[in-house]
């Protein structure tokens, strides 16, 4: 566990050490949000829009902004420019558990993951945007979008471990950012198309947004939180898996 | 230590390659003394690289048995782990820390406290001069500056065998003779190095013991003094030959053939 606490911070390092890929990380998902809000925001009018529960279209948007921003971690590509570069290697012959190499970039990801969403929420509030579901909602808001980054870069992970290619670990994340897409991110699920709808309730991470979008726009609903927590807990599981195995392998 | 410092005993390495399988390493048997500064020597693709990342393990074994300070490395590979330093062909390190950052988070990685690693850091940015570097990121260093942090790093635990790949490649001549002297101060404090190079002056100078490896197999195995008279008795000439001549003699390799292969440099 200590090891895994110590390359966390390392990780974290890192990160400060590499402002730009941070500006990228905000910059885009805000972006998104700004376009849009300003796209739709008149089609959906606040007073006559029943689904936004009496905020902006901008409300609405949010969890797609922040899980967009969750799942712009670097800690992948930073493995990947380890194990070219041979200090994985350097590490794998440390003994300390190997998993730790993992976990500790995880770490830093759920760190980062705690910043970039409590930063996004902050610059959110002067546009309008609150966040009903009050104080308790917003630890909670905070902590699943957090958990998703963690989610998001251990899977990235996989495909660094598994291919030690940063071409690989870029194309594994255009396969994987059309699962953030295929879901109610510009209306509820009960407005979509009926082909839509369908990929929508398969998509694990439907149920993510419509937890994030409840924190956003209702009081605490645990019916559509646990959901939201209990893909992230189930996704989890398998990905701490299979990292274990994948390291554990690596030869 | 007891026994030897790095022993091997048909140590094989095989792949499943597209083209079916491959044997990297077909049955090494090694013995390395304790103290000794011991040179593995071979050409592109025989199997040195292999066999070192079996030794320090970073690669599984198909078969055999090694052991370091007497550790089973696949049974024990912590232990293993703990009583190794390995410093790789590429220089590993994290181009966005410092050196002294580095140096301290493998102190702290090695179980050392902070102010014990912190310490450890400063001793060994003093053995490997780059106190004046401590602070800057390692992504601006030189090639001779990265090879030396990367070597303080494979000490920070005080490990009782050394075990460098290619551990001057690309450096100036100045560069390799600073490593060299460095090298000869780790070892004279009991340190067992176990070096790979393609320097033939390099193992020459710097080493008690070589085993030349070809295709997977030891083919030459003694002092640098011995592999010589070995082969100035067999082509019964009287003419004193060098470390190429063994080495090309070994591998079956011409000077045509080696060239580019065999490269020396200048004490």
């Amino acid at each position: 566990m200590s090891a895994t606490i110590t390359l966390g911070r390392r990780a974290l390092r890192e990160a400060i050490r590499q402002p730009d890929a941070l500006f990228m990380t905000m910059f885009i998902p805000l972006f998104f949000l700004v376009v849009n809000t300003g796209q739709a925001a008149q089609i959906f009018p606040s007073d006559s829009t029943d689904f936004l529960e009496g905020q902006g279209y901008g409300a609405f948007q949010l969890p797609i902004t922040l899980l967009l921003a969750a799942s712009f971690g670097m800690a992948a590509l930073f493995l990947v420019e380890e194990i070219e570069g041979g200090y994985f290697d350097k590490l794998r012959a440390i003994p300390i558990p190997r998993y730790s190499i993992v976990f500790g970039r995880l770490v830093a990801e759920g760190a980062k993951g705690v910043v970039l969403s409590s930063v996004i929420v902050l610059l959110a509030l002067p546009f309008g945007i609150s966040i009903a579901s009050g104080p308790a909602g917003v630890v909670l808001l905070v902590a699943l979008t957090a958990l998703w980054g963690v989610v998001y870069a251990g899977f990235m992970q996989l495909i660094a471990l598994k291919t030690r290619s940063a071409a690989a670990v870029n194309s594994g994340g255009l396969i994987f950012f059309p699962l953030l897409f295929l879901t109610p991110n510009l209306v509820p699920r009960d407005l979509l198309t009926d082909p839509m709808e369908v990929a929508a309730t398969v998509n694990p991470v439907t149920y993510l947004m419509e937890a994030l979008r409840s924190l956003i726009l209702e009081d605490l609903d645990w019916g559509k939180i646990l959901p939201g927590f209990a893909v992230v807990a189930a996704l989890g599981v398998v990905m701490v898996a299979l990292n274990v195995r994948m390291i554990r392998r690596y030869d | 230590m007891k026994g030897p410092a790095v022993w091997a005993e048909g140590l094989v390495k095989r792949y499943d390659g597209r083209d079916g399988v491959v044997e990297a390493v077909r049955g090494v048997d090694l013995e390395v003394r304790p103290g000794e500064i011991f040179g593995f020597l071979g050409p592109n693709g025989a199997g040195k690289s292999t066999t070192v990342r079996m030794l320090t393990t970073l690669l599984t074994i198909t078969s055999g048995r090694a052991e370091v300070a007497g550790v089973d490395v696949a049974g024990d590979p912590d232990g293993a782990r703990g009583r190794i330093g390995v410093a790789l062909q590429e220089a590993g390190l994290d181009p966005r820390q410092t050196g002294r950052e580095l140096l301290v988070l493998h102190g702290q990685l090695f179980g050392l406290g902070a102010a014990e690693a912190r310490a450890r850091a400063e001793h060994l940015l003093a053995l490997v001069e780059l106190e004046e570097a401590a602070d800057r990121v390692t992504k601006g260093y030189s090639g001779g500056m990265e090879r030396r942090l990367d070597l303080a790093a494979a000490l920070v635990h005080e490990p009782e065998v050394l075990f460098l790949e290619e551990p001057t490649t690309g450096l100036d001549p100045a560069s390799r003779l600073t490593v060299w002297a460095e090298l000869r101060r780790i070892n004279e404090r009991g340190t067992t190095i176990f070096l790979t190079t393609q320097y033939l002056e390099e193992a020459d100078q710097l080493c008690d013991g070589l085993a030349i490896i070809d295709r997977g197999v030891i083919v030459r195995e003694g002092t640098p003094r011995e592999l010589k008279e070995e082969l100035r008795i067999r082509r019964g000439n009287g003419e004193e030959p060098s470390l190429d001549d063994v080495f090309l003699d070994a591998t079956g390799r011409t000077r045509d053939r080696g060239e580019g292969e065999v490269q020396e440099v200048a004490a």
